[in-house]
């Protein structure tokens, strides 16, 4: 394998062989490791000395299905620690393919200096100028890199946010289908591109897959029993091509952990007009999508296409938490409005969590009316303009928040929360706080354990145990490349065992269950220290007072989780 | 005693006739249990059912007494 390295400061671009204390790694335990060893922890996130690398996870490139997620990881603007930011699409597969098992920007251009970098099937990379695309959106930029290099290129993006360097900038990936709508949102990666120059990275798809399997036929087995998992579990299997991620909605309303209006309650009012099975009735009446393939290789097919009353695309994919952060956060119950607001997010390079949250935050500041849907659009529009206003609104709740006086900000290290609120999910708020990623619902979210009952949401008793478990579980599956939403197949009988398969028939090792959950506790163990050295400490793991202060209806509870439980979560 | 039913993610399709907006309406025992109900409409541990009764997750032997509406969903994870 090979680390394509970019500086920006210089203008070279050179393939190196992977250095044997990297071997073995992909995804996030392969950016955070690296970040940890090689990027100053103090360093300006949006200077020459922070590296935004792209490395695809482990299985990435192969042929097992639902393995086409890239980690992109840096110091973050936003939080000031350590992220990674994982995202689907082709790109993953195609850089497998390659034989790539990072790209590393390291270096700045200089201001108002714009670049591509372009890789074509051979492996072949080089910097293009790219002042031409700038101040474009990503929608335009992707049709216009497509029409210039060919449909079979895939593309990680940055819009007006990234080029901004704005806190919510996210990096977005074009879909099989070639339009950038899929998001790594999280933790400012946009801005981190932005500020190093680059505009987008496109890399042209259908390379043969130049690494061998150490052992194809246990590979081929192994995969074959992660199919029949996917498709047999009802998750994954049936609710997720037939609802997405939206499915959720209902059932975390209907659990009081809605956060809704700023989380000021736990139920939204207007949930049924934009649950998962009205998204779906609505979709279906329009000739849209319920069910899509966004990304390589993927069976689940969660993704959808929303259309307009005239059938025409608005968006894809409308997801959860998307429906939540534009939508009840927002109290606004129209789906129209929140497709629209979606595609803006996707289109000006925005976390659609981070972004939506922050207009909450100024909503519940008094600068306008929940529920006001044309004012949620314009600030997202005076977001793209990059006014002052707009750029306050771009970096996120605590930027907003400091802006209006306004201290009901739902984040953590300056990120938002998602869509589960911890007063109604303890376990969910553990994660929030202690996560070194910042609030991420993907970092461990226990949502599956509470609607199973084998967890109680409201209670504090088992919420540190399982949120550490979730987390190290987590940390695990970011570096193999496969997607999040597909692992709850892994629990039927066999299908963990035959997914340490695939690794160990990739790589030649020799590794159980134990192995891979170290990898887990390896990862965070790097970004616990990285942030430690950036000067975050305990203080940093901690939820915005007013969730222990503020009772959350319906079921009046404040967060519970006593602060020396938080801190000794990660005591491995 | 007459409940309201709504059904959650692919809940539905079992049952042709369903109204999203109206949900079922059920006829059943006064001292019916969640697992009755289940039984009832013929959904078994296969359809990864969940019942949500005043935003808590309910037991099996839990009674349906008083409720006039109840939300079947399906077991779902986050992403």
């Amino acid at each position: 394998m090979k680390f394509l390295k970019v500086d920006m400061s210089q203008k070279t671009v050179t393939l190196e062989d992977v250095k044997s204390d990297y071997a073995g790694l992909g995804g996030r335990g392969l950016t955070s490791t690296m970040i940890n060893a090689e990027v100053p922890a103090e360093c300006d996130p949006l200077g020459p000395d922070n590296k935004l690398i792209f490395a695809p996870g482990i299985l990435s490139g192969t042929s097992a299905v639902n393995t086409s997620r890239i980690s992109i990881g840096a110091k973050s603007p936003l939080t000031g620690g350590i992220k990674e930011s994982n995202v689907g699409g082709t790109v993953a597969t195609a850089l497998g393919r390659l034989g790539i098992a990072a790209i590393i920007v390291d270096g700045q251009a200089a201001a108002n200096e714009l670049f591509l970098l372009k890789i074509d099937r051979s492996g072949e990379a080089s910097l293009v100028p790219g002042d031409e695309y700038k101040g474009m959106r990503t929608y335009a930029l992707v049709e216009k890199l497509l029409s210039t290099y060919g449909e079979k290129n895939g593309v990680l993006c940055i819009g007006p946010a990234g080029e901004f360097q704005l806190g919510s900038a996210s990096i977005q990936a074009s879909d099989v289908d070639g339009r950038p709508c899929r998001a790594a949102g999280r933790g400012g990666m946009g801005a981190v591109m932005g500020a190093k120059g680059l505009k987008a990275i496109v890399v042209e798809l259908g390379a043969k897959n130049s690494e061998a399997l150490t052992d194809p036929e246990a590979f081929k087995t192994a995969s074959k029993a992660i199919v029949k998992a996917i498709k047999e579990n009802p998750f994954t299997g049936q609710i997720l091509p037939s609802a997405g991620t939206a499915a959720l909605l209902g059932m975390v309303n209907g659990l009081g952990a809605f956060p809704t209006r700023n989380a000021t309650a736990g139920q939204f009012e207007g949930a049924d007009n934009i649950s998962g099975e009205k998204l779906a009735e609505v979709i279906t009446e329009r000739g849209g999508k319920t069910t899509h393939v966004g990304c390589t290789q993927c069976i689940v097919k969660c993704s959808n296409e929303y259309v307009d009353k005239n059938g025409k695309f608005v968006t894809s994919s409308l997801e959860y938490e998307t429906l939540w952060s534009m939508g009840g956060m927002l109290g606004i119950d129209d789906l129209d409005a929140i497709a629209t607001l979606d595609f803006l997010a996707d289109d000006i390079g925005l976390d659609s969590i981070n972004a939506g949250v922050a207009l909450g935050v100024a909503m519940d500041a008094g600068h306008k009316k929940f529920g006001d849907s044309q004012a949620a659009i314009d600030m997202m529009e005076e977001i793209a303009k990059g006014s002052e206003f707009g750029k306050i609104l771009g970096n996120g709740p605590e930027a907003v928040g400091k802006h209006f006086n306004h201290h009901r900000v739902p984040a953590v290290k300056g990120q938002s929360i998602a869509a589960y609120d911890p007063r109604g999910m303890q376990g969910n708020g553990v994660t929030f706080a202690t996560s070194p990623m910042g609030a991420d619902h993907t970092a461990g979210n226990l949502v599956g354990e509470y609607l199973t009952g084998a967890l109680n949401p409201l209670e504090a008793e088992g919420q540190i145990e399982a949120s550490r478990n979730a987390q190290i579980a987590m940390a695990a599956l970011d570096c193999t490349g496969f997607c999040l939403l597909a692992e709850p197949a892994l629990a039927a009988p066999g299908a963990t065992e035959a997914f340490i398969e695939l690794l160990n028939a990739k790589l030649g090792t020799q590794m159980g269950i134990e192995d891979y959950t170290n990898m887990g506790i390896q990862t965070l163990k790097a970004e616990k220290e990285f942030n430690r050295k950036a000067g975050l400490t305990t203080k940093d793991d901690r939820l915005p007072k007013f969730f222990y202060e503020e009772a959350l209806s319906p079921h009046n509870k404040v967060f519970s989780i006593k602060d020396e439980d938080l801190d000794s979560i990660f005591d491995f | 005693m007459k409940i309201r039913v709504k059904l959650r993610g692919t809940l539905p399709h079992k049952f042709p006739e369903y109204d999203h907006q109206q949900g079922l309406d059920i006829d059943i025992a006064d001292e019916a249990s969640v697992q009755d109900l289940l039984n009832h409409l013929q959904l078994t541990d296969s359809d990864k059912c969940a019942i949500a009764i005043d935003g808590r997750i309910a037991k099996a032997e839990q009674k349906l007494k008083g409720l006039t509406s109840v939300n079947i969903f399906q077991i779902a994870h986050g992403g």
